[in-house]
């Protein structure tokens, strides 16, 4: 007798009232248990509505229609409410600071083992097990509002299997969070996983991180590649699916593993091990050059830093009173970073890297004039500033009047050019806050060109975007370079940070220790450690290969243009709008 | 397996906060309750007194705190006192021009000034000897207060703790677009707030609903459930609020004999 599957998709079919075309059409899916299971697909493709169904928020939360059946652990979800199915679904989102609810650790994961009535004397070793599994046992007396994200993420985790659940969602899991945090939750996933057993099921665009240094292999065993109109296009072994399925995933803007990649672009497998690959590789380099724009030469100063010492101290000190962007006194907090020197130049491109905490954000709203500097100056006229999580820029209800913001003196056909050049002509009429990720983004650096101050600063501007959104921020904040901006941004993604930018400013140990030209920079071993970052080893073994940046960036651009830069003809589901 | 059942820790500060959020919470219901039918100033002054005793030798709170958390209702209470002693009508004691002040009036408004302080000074001590997420739980367990409220109320708290920190970033995020003021400084207003908190309702809102949506994948609203660390309610609780009202009906019983002990006849 075969054993009951975990979970049990037949012919499941999902539309949504306002939809002409049904999101997913015709899954059917066995999943057995303790198996791991990944999903593929672009954005829109129906990723987030098969979770859904899965959990039950369709069709009980979201109104929509369910055709088919889905039955978790022998439970058919149209039988049973959410709550019902949660005692044999466990979830863990993308959002680490809305996965955990309650102020303290212990209370969060004693939670769902109290609403399934386990006796209390037995709940505090539970909780010990659970947080050992994600190794973050000392977190179990801490508020939350301390925890970071990786911390958020891992005691999310935590919660999410602590009441043994036959199946684990995992809905982007690592997509917001900074490489330390992401390191940490991924070894957690695995361990956690191990020690509970349930069957899993992952969806994830950002692969390449997911999967880390072990390639394919960090990823769950089996694949299913969902296509745009929502139809399974092939199931298998994970390693199989991706050499059928790369070139059309990585056209689709999935950040595929290296060795993926590659394939999706060269043809062949073994990633940079092979000869045939790294050959390939050098093709691109020249095959490519013609094509490469050209390195834009640096013009005048618009923007330098002083001897600027930055502090949040110095601000909360004075607040509620004036909040002149002139120099205050330093408080009895210690400076973030004390003796910040460089200047920012026309058509330049410079991007800002250190360590999570290391003073980045704080370094930028200083330059901004949003924070008082505790020493030194910010000279030159005021730059523009695009914030992390676009959102917090919006001001207006409508796309249209979101660049119009404080620009009551521009013509009609000003905005009309800047919406159409930041591919935003068609969601004018709707709100800000309706858009898809990479239209936020988009939205909100085009509200910020409007009014063309002659520096923009951006803080981690690609974070949490596809590949396909990324190449697009990547190739606006190009263009407003070579219209005379001078750019400073924040990065995680050395990737980007070398496809993009011209020059670097490394902080750690509370100051800057290194800026020059990027590939100056990224090729001092002693820099990028003192500042813990880590090199990507596509980035690695460029660096060793070429000598020239105009080398590696058009491997880098060949790499890029593999990537379509049209979306789907769908428009993609928006997940809570 | 057979240790004893998991308590909750309301150990920290003075006598008073190891007592049952529940009964305390109560006991100044009750006061409350009383006091709306006491009308002179003697009453209310006794209690108030033997309040400020109690509770500044309960939570040991230092002399300064205690003034500070005075100040908004001594404010409240003065203006009551002010309004009375100009508009009630009696016997007349000062006047000057148009203003006039009366011995009832006095009375009167010195009773309510004095019952605001006495439901102050037992607020205080509620406040600060009560840990918020420790009064959620013995609601729950004391006060049949249903768990999707409880902890729906305890994620709203979490949420509440992010958004001074929002607040400041969306500030920040709209300052950087608003045109600045002549002597370059940011601009404030109450537009630029209102901008700010539209942004930071409609972040909140989708938040909350994501927040819901983790509550019920963690299984909230299933029955039966189990609680892990109850809140105790022991019998120094049970003494607590016996003495409590002792002292209050007997200060009532002694102001009655005195003769000062007056109800709503003092309004006529």
């Amino acid at each position: 007798m075969p054993v009951e599957p975990a979970l049990l998709l037949d012919g499941v079919t999902v539309e949504f009232p306002r939809r002409k075309t049904a999101v997913l059409r015709g899954v059917t899916l066995r999943l057995n248990p303790g198996e791991h299971l990944i999903v593929f697909g672009a954005s829109g493709s129906g990723k987030s509505t098969l979770l859904q169904a899965i959990t039950g928020v369709v069709p009980h939360t979201v109104l929509s229609t369910l055709g088919g059946s889905v039955s978790v652990k022998g439970t058919v979800t149209t039988d049973a409410s959410v709550v019902e199915l949660s005692r044999h679904v466990g979830v863990l989102a993308q959002d680490p600071s809305s996965g955990v609810c309650l102020p303290d650790v212990e209370q969060e994961l004693a939670l769902p083992l109290e609403n399934r009535a386990v006796p209390p004397e037995q709940i505090s070793e539970r909780i010990d097990r659970a947080l050992r599994a994600v190794d973050a046992a000392g977190l179990r007396h801490r508020q939350t509002d301390r925890l970071s994200g990786g911390e958020s993420q891992r005691v999310a985790l935590a919660a999410s299997l602590i009441a043994e659940p036959a199946i684990l969602l995992l809905d982007e899991p690592t997509s917001m969070l900074d490489p330390s945090g992401l390191a940490a939750v991924r070894q957690a996933i695995d361990a956690a996983t191990a020690a509970y057993g349930p069957a899993v099921v992952l969806v994830e665009h950002r692969l390449d991180d997911y999967a880390g240094r072990a390639g394919i292999a960090g990823l769950p065993g089996r694949a299913v590649v969902l296509g745009d109109a929502g139809q399974v296009l092939a199931d298998g072994t994970t390693a199989e699916v991706l050499v059928s399925n790369a070139r059309q995933l990585n056209a689709h803007g999935c950040w595929l593993p290296l060795e993926a990649e590659l394939f999706a672009v060269t043809g062949r497998t073994g990633g940079l091990e092979e000869s045939c690959v790294r050959s390939a590789l050098r093709d691109l380099a020249f095959a490519n050059d013609g094509g490469a724009p050209k390195v834009p030469s640096a013009g005048g100063t618009v923007m330098a830093a002083r001897n600027v010492c930055v502090s949040r101290g110095a601000d909360r000190k004075k607040r509620g009173r004036s909040r002149h962007i002139t120099p205050t006194m330093a408080g009895p907090e210690p400076p973030i970073l004390e003796n910040v020197n460089f200047d920012l130049r026309r058509g330049e491109i410079t991007a800002l890297l250190g360590a999570n905490g290391a003073g980045k954000t704080s370094l930028l709203l200083t330059l901004a004039g949003l924070l008082s500097p505790a020493g030194g100056s910010v000279l030159g006229p005021r730059p523009g500033m695009v914030f992390q999580n676009p959102e917090h820029q919006f001001v207006a209800h409508t796309v249209a009047d979101e660049v119009r913001q404080g620009r009551t003196d521009a013509s009609e056909g000003f905005f009309a050019d800047l919406l159409k050049q930041h591919r935003l002509t068609h969601v004018a009429e709707q709100s800000p806050f309706r858009l898809s990720g990479g239209e936020k983004r988009r939205l909100s650096v085009a509200a910020m060109l409007a009014h063309n101050r002659p520096s923009l600063l951006a803080d981690e501007p690609t974070f949490g975007l596809d590949r396909r959104d990324t190449i697009a921020t990547a190739a606006a904040f190009r263009q407003a370079a070579e219209a005379g901006r001078a750019l400073l941004f924040s990065s995680h993604d050395l990737r980007t940070v070398a496809a993009l930018a011209d020059q670097a400013i490394v902080i750690a140990e509370r100051t800057v220790i290194a800026r020059g030209p990027i590939f100056d920079v990224l090729r001092d071993r002693d820099i990028l450690r003192r500042a813990g970052l880590r090199m990507p080893p596509l980035l690695d073994w460029l660096l060793a290969e070429f000598d020239t940046a105009a080398e590696i960036r058009c491997v880098l651009r060949g790499l890029d243009a593999a990537v379509s830069a049209e979306a789907p003809a769908q428009r993609p589901t928006r997940r809570g709008a | 397996m057979t240790a004893a059942p998991p308590v909750w820790p309301l150990t920290a500060g003075g006598t008073l906060a190891r007592r049952n959020p529940t009964v305390k919470l109560a006991l100044l219901f009750v006061v409350s309750l009383v006091l709306v039918f006491i009308f002179d100033p003697v009453t209310p002054a006794a209690l108030y007194l033997v309040a400020l005793a109690a509770i500044g030798s309960s939570t040991r709170l230092a002399v300064k705190t205690m003034a500070l958390g005075h100040v908004p209702f001594l404010a409240f209470g003065l203006g009551i006192l002010v309004v009375n002693a100009l508009s009630r009508p009696g016997r007349v004691l000062w006047e000057a021009g148009p203003l006039r002040v009366t011995v009832e009036g006095l009375s009167v408004g010195g009773s309510l000034a004095l019952r605001t302080l006495v439901i102050g000074v037992l607020a205080i001590g509620f406040i600060v000897s009560t840990d918020g997420v420790a009064l959620m739980g013995s609601l729950h367990q004391h006060a049949r207060l249903g768990s999707r409220i409880t902890y729906a109320v305890l994620a709203g708290y979490r949420m509440l703790q992010e958004m001074p920190r929002e607040w400041q970033t969306i500030r920040q995020a709209h300052a950087v677009r608003a045109p600045l003021r002549p002597d370059g400084s940011l601009p404030g207003g109450l537009s630029a707030h209102g901008r700010a908190a539209y942004t930071l309702l409609v972040v909140s809102v989708r938040k909350g609903e994501r927040m819901a949506q983790s509550l019920e994948a963690r299984g909230l609203g299933l029955t039966p459930r189990t609680v892990w660390r109850k809140v105790p309610l022991l019998r120094a609780d049970w003494l607590m609020a016996g003495a409590v009202i002792l002292v209050l009906g007997g200060i009532a019983y002694l102001s009655h004999v005195l003769g000062f002990l007056e109800g709503y006849g003092a309004l006529r």
